[in-house]
This record gives structure tokens, sequence and C-alpha cells, in this order.
């Protein structure tokens, strides 16, 4: 690599090349002040989080840190539904970093090490180190120029920052700042990315006589390539030394220039998007938080009231449009973007937070003015972790809309509707407002008992859930459950008039307290009652069973009905009589799939009946929510729009020859039963409940006879 | 300023009930208790006319036994003041005349600028209570309001009441006054569970008919105007829930109407 006749020694730049000592002095005057602009910065974001209430999200840090190197080094969360942005912003990243951390090399040497006599800024390492920085360098370039291009000419609708929870011409309607911005940022780093290469091409040039420079040029391949254009052009190695001391000065100062702006800019996703990241919790939708017990205010009402993790959340989004591509409530019209919610709830936390000290009541987050949010925004969202799921950066948009929510409950404020659902929960424990005695009398119709695991030990508790017990069209099901639990000689128990609404919905509405007292009811009876594990047909009993319960004292062992199916067939227990050959496509139930990963039972089940299974292009993690989640089916959508569920049946009608749309949740046979005859296909193909077909395999007898 | 809001803890009765063994009423075992519905909204009322002035008490106050706290306890956790509950066991099945003597006592005692009560209970309906209280004080009373425009300390009310045929009668009251309020003048809040908890900890004052000065004979069996004899279910009219699917429901409703029509 290095030529005999050189010093490893000399094979280096020389730093700071025929300036005078005016420059020099000039440049780190500059280079301090850059800093110090910097470190402001930084001190007011990290005095804007601190108003915000300490949480334990720091605890088990070094896992945290782990799983954060992991995350940025595979560009996991980038690369999912966006593909090539997902490599365009490796290619920015990973140059980004090389070329940080070679500059920062430099710094070392230069300043630190070599006064100390210690330089190993030469040689052989000096070389690769080149090599290295110049493909950075090209790296970062190629993959700005198809930011660019995604931008400009690509165009994806997530990225035009419509928004809809405001009508155009509002006062914080225009999002046209953030265009401008993410132009700018894109346009700085590629002129210091190109003004880089520039400066080295025309010192190369520059020296050209000099062979401890000139000898080892391929070692930055795109570099010397423009020290010959630049040649080529004409160019003397005189001109090219005043072309160096020029660039040098532009690019020197454009880039001290991009560090003061980090804090101040989207830039700053560097630091915010890296820590929200490390504070990632994986059940950040699934368990939601519970309230202090102490303190009048519940949830978010001011923006003091956020957690400073999810303060920071606001200013870790980079736009990236991803949950305003996946949001159900977006989809259907509804005034909900997560993002928009994000990016207002960042606006109001810099308008507050950043300047002098505001009074309290400037500091609410609720109402219609400029860069609050609205009621019917919070109200519009179904908790179906879409965006949860999909965030890069980790952003808890559930947990926040519902925080919010608590602070609109405990203000009185919500859809009539919801109110008198509420209502009847919290005098008859179900949201039917049924008597709490008629809840075991779906089971009247079968003709065999099912045990009171109030009264006998039982194997399977099977925790019912209010849909499945009172909902006419439910109840079917529900004995088909049964049947087959008995034909498979299953010893499985209800708690008839015991049970109560599990509340899952009633948490994600932010009815706290009533939720509290279901989770705490639930339990007390739990635990008088003799059994193994759990067993429930209803998604939403399950997440806050198996998730939730455990903040009130009880652990359980809670399998979804698929997940017992499919062990009952590995068992050899369900014998089945016929195979079904229906061309079926499957929903993933949010609280089954996103929530609770459970994507492989059901199909097993499905392979096992012999159905011809077509996925739809929205289905696993990806799944699209029917509406009914977050206590949205206790609400009336409103009219004239499109609802998630009819959206589902369109992209379903578009399998062809599609038998039967399977479920294996309660509210989503509710739900897309209605959507299939709203949405005009009912007579093409049908909507059936897993059960429903488990038990026509197994020809027992109950089974559906209208979709058979 | 002080508003007074008589409330009633209502009886929500389940859909297959039974009768007490007296046949007088519905056998207390398929009856959930909730706050009456129109109370709802003559609360909601006072409490945005609390909130859109300065210096307004709102004193919600109901007649019955321990197990009538529940209205009180939501009452307060929407916003109200203040509770008062008189209980005697002589008022045991009272009819209107009776609560709206004892109501008419507490108004005496707490001299309110203004009465909201509701148009009438969700349970037993006699739409009485209201005006028969105004009646015994000798205020003016408005009933069925549907609109309330009241400035604190003013020496009128303008309301609005609902009429037959879809008409309104804007009105003028002179205050003090007793208003029976109808539902949707408002918007009721929702009264959180953790907000009734919270309501937990305000007393609620308990008085006893003596200590408003009222004797045996003006609350007991003598003084009712009414009393009920007997609670029944009539006979089923000519009702039928046509099941099956729609085929067989759009034959079996073709059919009702040939027999009918004679067609």
């Amino acid at each position: 690599m290095i030529n005999p006749t050189h010093d490893s020694a000399d094979v280096t730049r020389e730093l700071f090349q025929d300036f005078s000592a005016v420059g020099i002095v000039l440049f780190y005057i500059l280079g301090f002040i850059a800093l110090g602009i910097f470190a402001w910065g930084c001190y007011l974001q990290i005095r804007k989080y601190r108003q915000g209430v300490a949480d334990g999200s720091w605890a088990d840090l070094l896992r945290r840190f782990r799983d954060l190197c992991l995350t940025m080094l595979t560009h996991r969360t980038l690369r999912r539904r966006d593909a090539a942005a997902g490599r365009a912003h490796a290619a920015i990243f990973f140059g980004f970093v090389l070329l940080f951390i070679g500059t920062s090399l430099i710094f070392i040497d230069y300043d630190i090490l070599g006064p100390l006599g210690l330089s190993f800024w030469h040689g052989e390492f000096y070389l690769l180190f080149q090599l290295t920085l110049d493909l950075a360098g090209l790296a970062l370039i190629i993959g700005l120029v198809y930011m660019m291009v995604r931008r400009g000419w690509i165009k994806p609708p997530k990225l035009d920052y419509r928004r809809p929870d405001r009508e155009p011409g509002e006062p914080d309607a225009d999002r046209s700042a953030y265009r401008i911005e993410d132009w700018a940022f894109l346009w700085a780093l590629i002129i210091i990315g190109v003004t880089g290469f520039l400066l080295n091409g025309s010192r190369k040039l520059w020296l050209i006589e000099d062979p401890l420079v000139w000898d080892y040029r391929w070692w930055t391949p795109v570099g010397t390539s423009i020290a010959y254009a630049l040649s080529g052009l004409g160019l003397s190695s005189e001109g090219a030394g005043v072309l160096r001391t020029a660039t040098w000065w532009f690019h020197g100062v454009l880039a001290l220039a991009f560090v003061a702006a980090i804090p101040f800019t989207k830039v700053k996703h560097i630091f915010t998007a890296g820590g929200s990241l490390m504070l990632r919790d994986p059940l950040a939708a699934q368990r939601l938080p519970k309230l202090p017990e102490e303190g009048e205010d519940a949830g978010y009402g001011r923006i003091t009231d956020f957690s400073r993790k999810h303060l920071l959340h606001l200013d870790a989004c980079t736009k990236c449009g991803r949950c305003h591509e996946a949001c159900p409530a977006n989809a259907s019209g509804l005034p909900l973007s997560p993002r928009d919610l994000v990016l207002t709830l960042r606006e109001f936390a810099h308008d507050n937070l950043e300047g002098k000290p505001k009074h309290a009541d400037e500091l609410i987050v609720h109402g219609d003015g400029v860069h609050q949010i609205r009621a019917e925004t919070l109200w519009a969202c179904r908790t179906c972790m879409a965006c949860v799921e999909i965030c890069p950066v980790a952003i808890e948009h559930v947990p926040i809309i519902v925080q919010m929510r608590r602070w609109l409950v405990e203000q009185g404020e919500m859809d009539p509707m919801l109110q008198g659902t509420l209502q009847k929960i919290q005098k008859r424990g179900n949201s039917f407002g049924e008597a709490k005695r008629k809840r075991g009398k779906w089971a009247d119709e079968l003709d065999f008992p099912v045990k009171d695991a109030r009264k006998e030990p039982v194997d399977f508790l099977w925790f019912v859930g209010d849909y499945a017990s009172f909902d006419p069209r439910n109840q079917s099901v529900t004995r088909d459950f049964a049947r087959i639990l008995h034909h498979a000689e299953v010893d499985f128990g209800i708690l008839y008039d015991a049970e109560q609404n599990a509340g899952n919905d009633v948490r994600r509405v932010g009815e706290e307290g009533l939720y509290e007292m279901l989770a705490e009811g639930n339990v007390a009876t739990l635990e008088d009652v003799e059994f193994e594990r759990l067993v429930t047909t209803d998604p939403h009993s399950l997440n806050t069973i198996r998730n939730e319960y455990p903040q009130f004292g009880g652990q359980y062992l809670i399998y979804h009905y698929t997940s017992l199916l499919k062990q009952l067939i590995e068992e050899g227990r369900l014998h089945f009589q016929r195979t079904l050959n229906y061309r079926v496509t499957y929903h993933d139930p949010c609280h089954l799939g996103r929530f609770n990963r459970g994507f492989d039972a059901p199909r097993y089940v499905m392979q096992a009946l012999g159905l011809d299974l077509v996925e739809m292009d929205r289905s696993g993690e990806n799944s699209f929510c029917c509406g009914a989640g977050g206590g949205r089916i206790w609400m009336a959508d409103p009219p004239g729009k499109e609802k998630p569920s009819e959206n589902r049946m369109h992209e379903a009608a578009r399998i062809e020859g599609l038998e039967v749309f399977v479920v294996a949740c309660p509210k989503d046979l509710t739900m897309f039963e209605d959507a299939l005859k709203t949405s005009g296909y009912e007579g093409q193909f049908v909507v059936r409940e897993l059960n429903e077909l488990v038990a026509e395999a197994l020809a027992l007898d109950g089974q559906a006879t209208e979709a058979a | 300023m002080k508003i007074l809001v008589p409330v009633k803890q209502a009886a929500l009765v389940e859909d297959d009930f039974e009768l007490r063994d007296d046949g007088r009423d519905v056998d207390p075992d398929f009856v959930d208790l909730q706050l009456n519905e129109w109370d709802d909204y003559s609360l909601e009322a006072a409490l945005q006319l609390k909130e859109a002035n300065d210096g307004i008490e709102v004193v919600a106050v109901t007649v019955g036994d321990d197990d009538t706290e529940d209205a009180l306890r939501t009452c307060l956790a929407k916003g109200a003041d203040r509770a008062i509950r008189i209980w005697d066991d002589v008022i045991a099945d009272a009819d209107p005349l009776v609560i709206a003597r004892v109501l008419a006592a507490v108004a005496q005692r707490e001299a309110p600028d203004l009465v909201l009560a509701g148009t009438q209970s969700s349970d037993l309906g006699f739409s009485a209570t209201g005006v028969a209280m105004a009646a015994f004080m000798g205020w003016p009373h408005a009933a069925v309001v549907v609109a309330l425009d009241y400035a604190p300390g003013a020496a009128t009310a303008i309301v609005e009441r609902e009429l037959e045929g879809g008409l309104r009668e804007r009105l003028e009251v002179d205050c003090p006054a007793v208003l029976t309020i109808q539902l949707g003048i408002n918007t009721p809040r929702y009264a959180s569970l953790r907000g009734i908890k919270q309501a937990r900890s305000i007393p609620i004052e308990e008085l006893s008919p003596d200590e408003l000065g009222l004797e045996d004979q003006d609350i007991g069996e003598q003084a009712r105007g009414s009393r009920v004899r007997e609670m029944y279910l009539p006979d089923k009219g000519q009702a039928e829930m046509i099941e099956g699917t729609p085929a067989e429901q759009a034959a079996r409703i073709a059919a009702i109407v040939k027999e009918v029509m004679g067609g």
C-alpha cells in the first residue's frame, strides 16, 4: 500500500494547509459558536421534555440500548412497507454516521492525541480511512438523491401532509413550512456532501505535484474523479488551490451551521428517534398504564401531564406517513391521522414549553384553537394499534390518545350513545344493559349442561364476554364452540351471572374508573373459582386479561379459542367428518393478531379443515381494523362515509371466487355481516366465524344452516 | 346565588320482572336504580349556569332512603356543590304531593334563587312534583322548559316551552321560580366512576322531615292525595313478532296484510 520510499507517517493530510493563523483562529471561533448554539438548543429541548411527568421508562437500559443498536443497524423498522425508502435511509444513515465518525477521529487525532505525540491518522490506516469516507460520501449522496426523487416526482400520498382534522383555510391547517424544511434538509445535506467531494478533488489537483498526495489518489476514487474532471475543464493547479480554499470555507461553515441547526429542526430526529426507540415499550398499546392512586386529574389534559417519554415521542416523528396510511379512521375520512395528532401536539409543546413559563390554563391541549386537539379527533380512534405497529421510531399514539380520552371522560365530554353504554356497564356489568342473570342463557339451547365453574372445578374456564353472551347472532357461534369443546371432551365451565364485561374497550374509551371496577370485580370472581386455565372466543377479553389483569393481581394463562382448537387438532381430539373446500380469506382481529401475535393458530385450523385460504393484501400485522375497537362499536359512525368494515369488504371482494370471509372475533362477525350488506356483496360471499366452519366439518348439530 | 336541583333515584325495571307481593309495585329484585333521566338535564342546566357565571352554588336534593345516595353522588361528581337527603320511613310509597311538600320545606330553608326540576320521572311519570312544589311555595313556575335564558340576580327568566304540534312558547317568568326541564335542553355530561368515587369524600347533609318543621300529618299516609291500588300488565295486544328468514318474514307479512285487508 505504502510506497517504500515514503515514510508512513508522512502519508496523511495536512490540516489547515497554507492557512493563516487568523483563518485557523476564525474557524475555531466559528466552531465554538456552532457548538454553543447546538448546546443551547439541546438545553431548550431537554428543558421542554423535563416539564413532562417522569415515568419508569428508563428501566433495563442495557437491553434497550442493545435493541436500539440492532434496530438502527438492521434498519428493520424503516424497511417495512417502504423498502426503497428504507434502503435510501440506510445509505444516508450509514454515510452520515461514517462521515461523522471520520470527522471525530480527525478531531481526536489533531486536537488531542497529536499534541501528545500519539497521532494515528497516517499510513495504511489513513488510506483505508480515505476510501471508507469517500464511499460513505457517495452513499450519502445517492440516498439523498433518491429521497429528492421520491419527494419531487414519485410523491407518495402519505407525504402530502393533507390534514383530515382541519379544513383548508383554518389557521393551523397549512403544513407547507414542513415541506420547506424537508427540502432545506435534503439540500443542505447534499450540498455538504457534494462540496466535500469538490474540496477533495480541488485539493488533489492543487497538490498534483506532491507524490504523498497524488500517488495515493485512487484511495478516494470519487474525489479523484472530480480532480480529473476539473482538470479536464481546464482548471490549473493554482486555480484549483483557490477553489480549494473557497470550497473549504463554504463546506466548513455550512457543516457547522448544520450542526448548530440540529436541535431546532427536523435534523434532531437523529437524537429523538434514537431516544424514542431506546424507550420502546413492546406492550405499549396492549397494556395501558394505570392511573396514579392520588391526584385530582386523570389522563392528559395539559401538555405538562404528558410523560417525558411521550413528549420526546412528539419530537421523534419524522412525518414518514406510515401511520397515516395504516389508520382506519383516516381511511374512512374521519378527522384523525395519527401523524397529524403527533405533529399538532409537537407544535403545541414547542409553542408552550420552550419559551417563558405559561399559565396552567394555556397548557390545555384540548380544544378548537391553534395546535389544540379536538375531541372528535380523539373519539375517531379505534385503538387498533396499526399506527403503533408500523411506526419506525416507536411512537405510542394509542396510549397518548387513551390518556387524552381519560381527561375528556373526567370532564364528562363524550358521545351520548357512549354515555348510555357506559352507564349500562356501570349498572349491569355488560354493554347490552341486560340483566346479569341472563348472561348464561345462551347455554339453555344446548343438549348438554355447561358446568357452572363457581360450583365445581374445571380445567378450562371459559370467559365468554359480552358479545358472545348476549348478541343473538354470536350466541349461535358461542353454542358451536361449546359443542366443539363437548365433542373434544374438554372439561370446561363458565361463570354465568358472575362474569362481567372484561373491560378492554372500557379502558380504551378512557373510562379508567369503570375499568378498574370491572377488572377488580372479575379478578375477585376468578380468585374464588377452581380452574387451570382460561379460554375465550373474544380477542378483546383475551388482551386485557392476559396483559392488563396482572396490574390488578390477576395472573392467568389464557388461550384464544383458535390456539385451543389448534392444540385439540394436534392431539387428534377433533374428528372431522367433512373436508371443506371453500375458497376463503381470513381477517386477523386486531386484538388477536397485532396485539397478541396470534397469527398462526387460526391459519393452522383453516388448513386442517381443508379450506383454500387466499390472503388479502392487508393481513397479519397489517390487518385492517373492522372499526369496532376502542369503544367505537358503542358509537355511531357518521353517515355518508365509507366505514372501515366496508373498505375491508371491497378488499375481500377482489379475491376471485371468494366464498367465505372468515373471522375469529365476535365483534368482527357483527361488523362484517353488516358491512357485507351495506357494501352490496350479499349473495356473493358470506361472513362466518371460524367456530362455525369447525362445527360444520365436525358435522355437529346446530351449525349455521343459512351459510352451509 | 343559589340553584336548587331536586333529583330522584328512579327505578329501571328489567325486561322480565315480577311484582311485589302486595301487587302495588315491582319486586325490588328486578329493579336497578339510576338518576332520573330528566334530572340529568335539569342538573346540567344548573351546572352550565354555574360555569358561565361566578358565584353560583348548585345544591342537589333528594327525598329517599340510603339507596338513593347514589343519585346525589352522581350529582356531586358532575359538579354540584352540596347535596341534601331527607328521609323518614313514614315517607315510603309517598305520592308526589308529599314529596313536593318536603322539597318546598327544603327550599324554604335554602332560599334558592331558582329551582330546576325535571319535567317528570322516568319510572312513575306523574309530572307533578316540581309543579306542586311551586304551588306550595307560592312561586311562579314553568313546565316542559326546552330553553332557558337567565342571568344571576335578574328579576325574570326567559324560558321556552314545548307545546303540542311543535309550537313553542317564549315566556317571561318572575324569579324566584320553579322550572321543570325537558329532555334535550342540553347535552348532559358523563359522571365518570372516578368522579363518583371522589365525590364520596363530600359529605351529604341528611335531614329528617322533623328538622324541616314538618309534622307527620304533613307527610304521612293522610297527607297523600292519591294511593296506588295495583300495578299489573294488561293483556297482550295484537302484536306478533315475525321470525324466520327475510323470505319467510315477507310471506308472513303478506299473509297478514291479506287477512286484514280482506284481499
